[in-house]
């Protein structure tokens, strides 16, 4: 009998077993993979999410092996602006969520799955939970309607069954408890993007790089084994055109989007694995825990991959999800009460506000004019381009940015003038253009 | 060596790939009994033939992807491979024929979907999903140099809004506004039902005796006060609603204004100036926002709410500016979040750091407190707070707006220096009359009797919707505001409203922050608690209801 058995072994599930093992509970997870694994995911880790590796101690063990930054280049529509996330603003976002901000670091990685999937599964073993690879768990078991354990196979074909006081789904997006118990989805938001993306050597632009112009944005970060994870995003009213000539309308997407990039990588990248991508990636959000269940991580809400947050976001939910876990096992709380309280974290206001931030990027609009105007402005005030980058990366509250009377001084501060910018020179005619789709025969 | 050639495929084409076998397969299969499958040797051939490229197809898909599509059940079907070898054993065709009528059906759909997800196969009505997807932020920057034509594309969106009849703005009151009310919308469609639209918390608009002092007034001074307050506007009454509305706020020099907006603005115009500071509640009214930036360009915005973060800002600006002003500025109970600060405190750190505090009591003032004295009374500091501004719309039954401070000398500077004092016309001899009988009735035993039915149908309504789950924000007062969240649900709310007679104002971006749109419910003194409990049934069932239309007409499901 388990305290705790966590299915799923990756971003949500490891760091929920390492942090209960940790506190002397008896945890097993279990996951189909075998690790060193990899998994769909541009991996990019925004400072909070680096910042909780360091909080439980395996900073160093990623950052030994992967190019790390504080410096983040955008350029939208040919407006540059370059940035780093303020230690005050990483600070008030662990206060306010988990009530401590030690350990916060300013650094953003992009780390291979299989790099840091490896690592984190390591971890969970030496914190003393049991862990069980290339197990598939096909079913719960449940007494009543409460959940008490999980039937499943070996990777030797055994079927086995195990039985705890909790079992906690962090099995992802297609996640089977979810699908087991037949949760519906919710507030789903059915426009997303495309993404198709591939690992490339060869260059090295410093720095992460991300772009977009009109309907299209690229991004080029270094990643693990000297690479740029190099990545291609639009709407997925355009996939189907996209995807007739993966190779070819990925190239035209890094052209088209800035001809510097797009003629890096043509004469000096070279392209290491197959290209990888999906339009999957729908949003929606499940209940989060029940009778003897909890979700954690994309299982419980999965978002487009537009802002990268699914991992740092799965690691917030481990350490939310543990500390309730904790508070419900140990008798301190009663369960369900602690996990009403995990749920109010993932489910509060700002949290919606978030949602409804990603969801909206995800439609991949042309920029509009005024959202224009407010990068060029942006360019005299570094303070508020960090809060900007801050607050796309859910690290600062999009009220305290985004709030109409603050956008309103910002550009009566500006020093700039859009006059500089090409984009707004025939603004009508280049946003007409834009709405054209690019990778149509 | 040219990568793309070595390279494995794409998921995407390789899972093309294999619904394109699978089509096959099953094609194959199609009107065919087991026994008939097992005695054609071409249709085994055919099966086993498509069966082996799914199989290679689900081999060749990504670690990535299989780990990630993990609902997709990827060695099944890549035991395809084996299991469709030896071509003789009738097992092998029976495991395959019962493969493809039973589990590979709902695989099939989990792919399909995946590949090509249903929502870009589906079409909405275009104008209907323009209304409900942008913002009004969306036109704020219009581009172009010709001002007045470039502003026709928010018409159009705002046409559209008509069209769809979510449009929140300009409706047409039919008869007076009272607790039960009758309003046109846009598309001249017509609706009766519940009143939480109007702001008018203690119903004074109906009271006989506001009406009485109305027609005395028309009679005996007309309806127009002709001129400025500075110049002849004012009669012998606005000195008496001066006196009566200093008795209440127990400050004893009062301005008035023609609106609530022109003493908001007025007062921090008339102060400020620009080598002075003002810090400002995030979320206080619009007239105090843009006075504060018409009078300098040194405004903090503050955390809503948060004295401490005053403190500290004024902390750092005394460190640096021991020579200018300061004000700081909120409202008392704002109307967005029904919620409000702790006055204390703020005016305590006021006066440690030598700044001034402006209250704006538009919303509380009349309608909650001991005796109608608003959040100021609540907390002890009637006549303690440096300055105090208000609007008459809300509880007063009129246009019209005050501003009160214990110094004959800020009376007469801002009555010259604010703008909106000097360069309007004065309120006219009605609505002077009706304030100052309304200040009467606010300070009579009938006014506490008003707040109490006012208070006993917001406790219905509020205990009504939050059980039915729903979120109302801040404290009991005149305004509850039902959070939404959603902008497009919001909108889609709003129609139904209006169809089942619910009258209420949506508040959407840029009044809240995006994502944050919300229902300002406005609770009367003439709502029934039964009829507000009635109201917040239907309107739980709206929004049931609201959310089921989006799931059909964009599949998108919005809670
Ligand atoms: C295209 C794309 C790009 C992305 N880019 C980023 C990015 O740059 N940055 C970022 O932060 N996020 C990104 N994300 C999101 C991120 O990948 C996810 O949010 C994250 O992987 C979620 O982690 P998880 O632990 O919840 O689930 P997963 O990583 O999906 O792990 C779930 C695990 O559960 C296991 N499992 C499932 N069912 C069973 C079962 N029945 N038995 C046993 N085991 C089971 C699976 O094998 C898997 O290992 C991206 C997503 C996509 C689609
Ligand atoms: C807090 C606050 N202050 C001032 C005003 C302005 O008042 P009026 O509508 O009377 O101009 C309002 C009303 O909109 C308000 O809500």
């Amino acid at each position: 009998m388990f305290d705790a058995i966590i299915i799923g072994g990756r971003c949500a599930g490891s760091a929920t077993a390492l942090q209960l093992a940790r506190k002397g509970h008896k945890v097993l997870v279990v996951d189909r993979s075998t690790f060193p694994s990899d998994v769909i995911s541009t991996h990019f880790l925004w400072p909070h999410g680096t910042s909780y590796l360091n909080r439980w101690g395996l900073l160093d063990r990623v950052l030994a092996q992967t190019p790390s930054h504080t410096e983040i280049h955008l350029v939208n529509d040919g407006i540059p602006l370059a940035g780093t996330v303020p230690v005050e603003l990483l600070r008030q976002y662990f206060q306010q969520l988990h009530g401590d901000d030690t350990g916060v670091v300013q650094r953003y990685a992009s780390v291979r799955r299989l790099v840091l999937d490896k690592l984190l599964v390591d971890a969970a073993v030496e914190a003393g939970a049991e862990v069980r690879e290339g197990f598939v768990v096909e079913e719960l078991i449940s007494e009543g309607d409460q959940v008490v354990g999980i039937r499943g196979r070996t990777r030797q074909g055994a079927r086995v069954e195990e039985r705890a006081r909790v079992v906690v789904g962090a099995d992802g997006r297609h996640s089977f408890v979810a699908r087991t118990l037949k949760l519906p989805k919710y507030d789903e938001r059915l426009k997303c993007t495309f993404a198709y993306w591939s690992y490339f050597s060869g260059f090295s632009l410093g720095t992460a790089h991300m772009h977009r112009r009109g309907r299209v944005s690229i991004a080029v970060v270094p990643t693990n084994f000297n690479q740029n994870m190099t990545l291609v995003f639009g709407p997925s009213e355009w996939f189907e055109s996209f995807r007739r000539d993966v190779a070819g309308n990925f190239q035209r997407a890094l052209d088209f989007v800035s001809p510097e990039i797009g003629e890096r990588v043509r004469t000096q990248g070279k392209r290491e694995e197959r290209f990888y991508g999906t339009v999957d990636q729908a949003a929606f959000l499940r209940p989060l825990f029940g009778p003897g269940w909890v979700l954690v991580g994309d299982a419980g809400s999965s978002k487009d991959q537009c802002t990268a947050t699914g991992m740092t976001h799965a690691f917030r939910d481990a350490e939310l999800v543990s500390a309730a876990l904790d508070a419900g096992l140990s008798g301190r709380q009663p369960l369900d009460v602690a996990l009403k309280q995990y749920e109010s974290r993932r489910r509060s206001q700002s949290a919606a506000a978030y949602y409804d931030y990603v969801c909206t990027q995800a439609e991949m609009r042309p920029l509009r004019h005024d959202e224009l105007q407010l990068f060029v402005v942006l360019r005299s005030n570094q303070e508020e381009t960090n809060r900007f980058i801050a607050t796309h990366g859910d690290i600062a509250p999009l009220s305290e940015f985004f709030q109409a009377s603050n956008l309103m001084l910002l550009s009566d501060a500006a020093k700039e003038s859009s006059r500089d910018y090409a984009v707004f020179a025939d603004f009508e005619a280049t946003s007409r253009m834009y709405q054209q789709n690019l990778f149509a025969a | 060596m040219n990568p793309t050639t070595t390279t494995p495929l794409e998921d995407d084409e390789i899972i093309g790939g294999l619904l394109m076998a699978a089509e096959k397969a099953t094609h194959s299969l199609k009107g065919r009994s087991l026994e008939e499958l097992l005695s054609t040797p071409e249709t085994r051939e055919t099966l086993r033939h498509y069966a082996t490229e799914m199989g290679e197809a689900a081999l060749q898909v990504s670690e990535m992807m299989r780990n990630w599509a993990s609902h997709i059940p990827w060695e099944l079907l890549i035991s395809l491979r084996d299991g469709a070898q030896p071509l003789g054993d009738d097992d092998a065709v029976r495991a395959l024929w019962s493969f493809f009528q039973e589990q590979f059906p709902p695989v099939r759909m989990a792919l399909q979907e995946m590949w090509q997800p249903a929502h870009l196969r589906r079409k909405a009505d275009p104008v209907e999903e323009y209304a409900l997807d942008k913002n009004t932020y969306d036109f704020f920057r219009p581009a172009g140099r010709d001002l007045l034509k470039r502003t026709e594309e928010y018409y159009g969106w705002v046409e559209a809004r008509r069209q769809t009849e979510t449009w929140p703005y300009s409706r047409t009151l039919e008869v007076t506004p009272g607790s039960k009310a009758q309003v046109t919308n846009e598309a001249g469609r017509r609706t009766q039902g519940i009143n939480f639209a109007s702001q008018d918390y203690l119903s004074l608009n109906a009271h006989p005796a506001v009406r009485e002092a109305a027609a005395r007034a028309l009679h005996d001074f007309g309806p127009h006060s002709a001129g400025s307050a500075m110049a002849v506007g004012n009669t012998r009454i606005s000195e008496e609603l001066e006196q009566a509305l200093a008795s209440l706020v127990q400050m004893e020099h009062i301005t008035l204004f023609p609106t609530g907006w022109a003493a908001g603005f007025g007062a921090v115009v008339g102060l400020v100036r620009p080598e002075d500071h003002v810090l400002i509640d995030r979320l206080a009214h619009a007239c105090l926002q843009q006075g504060a930036r018409a009078a300098t360009k040194n405004v903090i915005r503050y955390e809503h709410l948060n004295s401490e973060a005053v403190r500290q800002s004024l902390k750092d600006i005394r460190a640096r500016d021991s020579r200018n002003g300061i004000l700081v500025v909120t409202d008392a109970l704002f109307s967005v979040d029904a919620d409000w600060p702790d006055l204390i405190t703020l005016q305590a750190v006021c006066r440690e750091y030598d700044a001034t505090l402006l209250v704006d009591v538009a919303h509380d003032l009349g309608s909650m407190g001991p005796g109608g004295t608003g959040v100021l009374g609540m907390q002890d500091l009637l006549g303690k707070v440096d300055l105090v501004m208000g609007a008459f719309s809300k509880s007063f039954a009129s246009n019209g707006g005050f501003l009160a401070s214990h110094s004959p000398a800020v009376k007469q500077y801002v009555k010259m220096f604010g703008g909106s004092h000097m360069f309007s016309n004065a309120l006219s001899p009605v609505q002077t009359a009706v304030v100052l009988k309304a200040t009467e009735l606010i300070r009579s035993p009938e006014g506490d009797t008003l707040r109490a039915k006012l208070f006993g149908a917001v406790h219905a309504l509020r205990e009504e919707l939050t059980g039915q789950g729903l979120t109302c924000m801040g404290s009991p007062s005149p305004i509850v505001p039902l959070l939404i969240g959603n902008e497009k649900l919001a909108r889609t709310v709003y129609r139904l409203f209006f169809d089942r007679g619910v009258l209420a104002v949506m508040v959407e971006f840029p009044v809240t922050p995006i994502g944050a749109a919300r229902f300002r419910l406005q609770v009367q003194a003439s709502h029934e608690p039964g009829e507000a409990r009635e109201a917040a049934r239907v309107i739980g069932r709206s929004i049931s209801d609201a959310r089921a239309h989006l799931t059909s007409a964009f599949g998108s499901e919005l809670v």
